[in-house]
Parts: structure tokens; C-alpha cells; sequence
């Protein structure tokens, strides 16, 4: 009994330590480069058109494709609702992008947004409060380096009367 | 009384492993956001006079950031890889023993990859009868589930590299081969293998032709000759 407690204790402690630590191996995630800043609550009028803008900030250095690239194959920035939301995305008016050059090739001309933009999402919501999960996907840069396309989390409390 | 001493100890030593535990990882995920930060804003300097004394002009020379760090692959040997390019042959990175081999890690969709391509096409041009080997591989997110999607994501990648006018292999990474590449992030990333299959250079990001051309010449230079 004795030595079955001692056993428990041990694997205890070994299944802690090891949770609680970042072995070698395992690579982090890299943090976000956008991020959502408000609003968390909205109050709409239920079961008509309304305005939602939704403000976002990238981190300084970098850029994120505009909602229309200026080139094809490069990965164009997008909200994404899921369905059975309880809110019906009706339209979303993205920002004009601005022109960026990469110094070593400045006849390349992207549409980014850098900095702070916002997005503005037409909505339409049933009467009551929806917890709505929504996505910004876009695909970052610096000046040098290109990374893997990711979502940003976009979370609004709406509040339809 | 005796045994409930040594379980109150025993728990309290748990407890307190728990915590040094937890303020150990918490100390190196802050070290880790640090050394993120600190790369994101030696790279988001603005650029210098463009006198060609630093980072890129209009002939890409010496644009990378890949001076500034080593990456941990550098000196020892390239883990191998076996993948399929976009016409359905099997390589390995084993084939090439004897050549100098630079894997460039690309995808469709990053914009700096464009520009270093055709540089790096121009190389395979220039250095092939020495023994240089240029090996693409598309980092695009496949969807491995479906394989009407996957037909299409592939034959997308292999229309980019004809459009980027790539003759070397482009290979289609569906086997996580970046990882044992220290789970390649930014793109594009390129290691330069000297001809005994050992990684002799590395760059993350755009690195200018200079830069690129020295190393091919350190790679073509080292771990012996054909």
C-alpha cells in the first residue's frame, strides 16, 4: 500500500514537472500579428441591417495583404463568421490597401495594411444576445520574411432588440 | 501521525515543484517573446541611405537578415528528405551526395520569395557544371484529406513555379519535412549543404544575391570534391 502511494506521488510529480515545461523540441507558436481591439459589445436593432465596425492593429514592422492583393496568388485578408451564429453577415466593407514595396524590388507594388484599419461588417441578428466567434484570416510579412497564413480571433458580443 | 508528516511533506514538496516549475516556464516563454520582439524590430528598421553600404537596393545585394543569427542546423548534417516535385518523381536529398545542395523553402503565396527565385535560378545556371544542386520546396498549406483539393493545390504550385520560370525540382512538402529544418516559419528560408551533406550556411527572409552567391561558393567550397 505503502509503496503504491510512493508510485502515485511520483507520477504525479513527473506528470506536472513535464506539463509545466517546454521540452526542447517543441516549438512555440508565434504570437499574432494582428489583433483585435473593440468593440466586445454591440447593441443592434433586431432583424435589420446594422454597421458593425470592427477595429484591429497590427504589430509595427509588419504588413498584412489588403482585401484585394495587387497580385494574384497572394492570400487576400478576410472575416470569417461561422455558421449557426444567430447573426447573418450581410456584406463587409474592407479598407483600401496602400502601396508597399519591397527595397529589393520596388517596382513590386503590394496592397497592405499596416497599422491600425478597420473593418466594417453589415450584420443582421435575430432578437436576443449571440456570443459571436468570428475570424480575421490574413497572411503576414516584414521586410524580409513571409509567414504561413493564420486567423485572429474576433470575439462580439451582440446584443439584437 | 508519523505517515501523515511524511504525506503532508511529500505534498507540499509537489506543490512547491509545481510552482518552480510553472515560474521557469513562465521566465522562458518571456525570454522567448523578448528574442521575438527584438528580431521584429531589427527587422522593421527603416532603410538605410541607399549608397549600396546596406540592407537591399534595386540589385538585392545584401538584403537578408540571416547574418544576424545561426541558425541551430549550421555545421551539422542536413536531415534528409524524401518528396515528391510537381511531376510525381521521387527525390531525396541523399541523391545529391557529392553536390553542394541549397533546399529553398518557399510557398506560393510569399511575395519575397519572388524576387530571390529568380536569382536563385540564375545561379542554377551559373554553378550546375560545378556541382550545384538547387532544390525548391513549396511550404503551401495542403489539404491532405481531400484529393480533389490536393490535385488542384498541387497542380497550382507547380503552374507558380513555371510562371516564376523555376527549372530546378520543386518538391511538395506534404510530409512535414520543414520540421526536422527547425519547423521553417519564415519564408523564405534557405540552407545551403556543403557537398558531405553538411548545412554550411542559412538565411530566414529575403538575403540579398551577394549574400546568397557567397554562400553558394562556401557550399560548392567545403566537405570535398565530386
Amino acid at each position: 500500500m505503502k509503496r503504491l502511494w510512493w508510485g502515485a506521488l511520483a507520477l504525479l510529480l513527473a506528470a506536472s514537472f513535464a506539463a509545466a515545461q517546454k521540452l526542447p523540441w517543441q516549438k512555440s507558436e508565434r504570437p499574432q500579428d494582428v489583433r483585435y481591439l473593440f468593440p466586445e459589445q454591440v447593441s443592434v436593432p433586431a432583424g435589420e441591417d446594422s454597421v458593425v465596425e470592427l477595429h484591429f492593429r497590427i504589430n509595427p514592422g509588419m504588413h498584412i495583404n489588403s482585401h484585394t492583393p495587387s497580385e494574384k496568388g497572394l492570400i487576400a485578408t478576410n472575416l470569417i463568421l461561422p455558421d449557426g451564429s444567430g447573426i447573418k453577415l450581410d456584406k463587409v466593407e474592407f479598407p483600401q490597401g496602400s502601396e508597399y514595396s519591397l527595397r529589393a524590388m520596388p517596382s513590386m507594388k503590394l496592397s497592405v495594411y499596416t497599422g491600425d484599419f478597420v473593418v466594417r461588417a453589415h450584420i443582421r441578428a435575430t432578437s436576443g444576445q449571440h456570443l459571436v466567434q468570428a475570424a480575421l484570416r490574413y497572411q503576414a510579412c516584414d521586410v524580409n520574411a513571409c509567414y504561413p497564413p493564420r486567423k485572429a480571433p474576433v470575439v462580439v458580443d451582440v446584443i439584437a432588440k | 501521525m508519523k505517515r501523515n508528516a511524511v504525506v503532508i511533506a511529500a505534498v507540499v514538496i509537489a506543490v512547491g515543484l509545481m510552482v518552480w516549475a510553472g515560474v521557469l516556464n513562465y521566465r522562458h516563454r518571456q525570454q522567448q517573446e523578448a528574442a521575438v520582439k527584438q528580431l521584429q524590430s531589427m527587422m522593421a528598421q527603416p532603410a538605410a541611405p541607399s549608397d549600396g553600404s546596406s540592407d537591399a537596393g534595386a540589385d538585392g545585394s545584401s538584403a537578408g537578415f540571416g547574418g544576424f543569427m545561426e541558425h541551430p542546423l549550421q555545421g551539422k548534417m542536413a536531415p534528409n528528405f524524401t518528396l515528391k516535385d510537381t511531376e510525381g518523381r521521387k527525390i531525396s536529398l541523399a541523391d545529391y551526395k557529392g553536390k553542394a545542395v541549397i533546399v529553398d523553402f518557399w510557398a506560393t503565396w510569399c511575395a519575397p520569395c519572388k524576387i530571390e527565385i529568380p536569382w536563385l535560378e540564375q545561379f542554377n545556371k551559373q554553378y550546375a557544371s560545378e556541382g550545384l544542386q538547387i532544390l525548391g520546396v513549396s511550404e503551401d498549406n495542403l489539404n491532405l484529406d481531400n484529393k480533389t483539393e490536393l490535385a488542384k493545390e498541387k497542380q497550382e504550385i507547380a503552374d507558380k513555379a513555371k510562371d516564376l520560370g523555376i527549372n530546378y525540382p520543386v518538391l511538395i512538402d506534404d510530409a512535414n519535412v520543414s520540421t526536422p529544418y527547425g519547423g521553417v516559419d519564415g519564408l523564405p528560408t534557405t540552407f545551403f549543404i556543403d557537398r558531405s551533406g553538411k548545412v554550411v550556411a542559412s538565411t530566414v527572409g529575403l538575403a540579398g544575391r551577394d549574400e546568397i552567391e557567397a554562400n553558394i561558393k562556401k557550399a560548392l567550397g567545403s566537405g570535398g570534391q565530386s
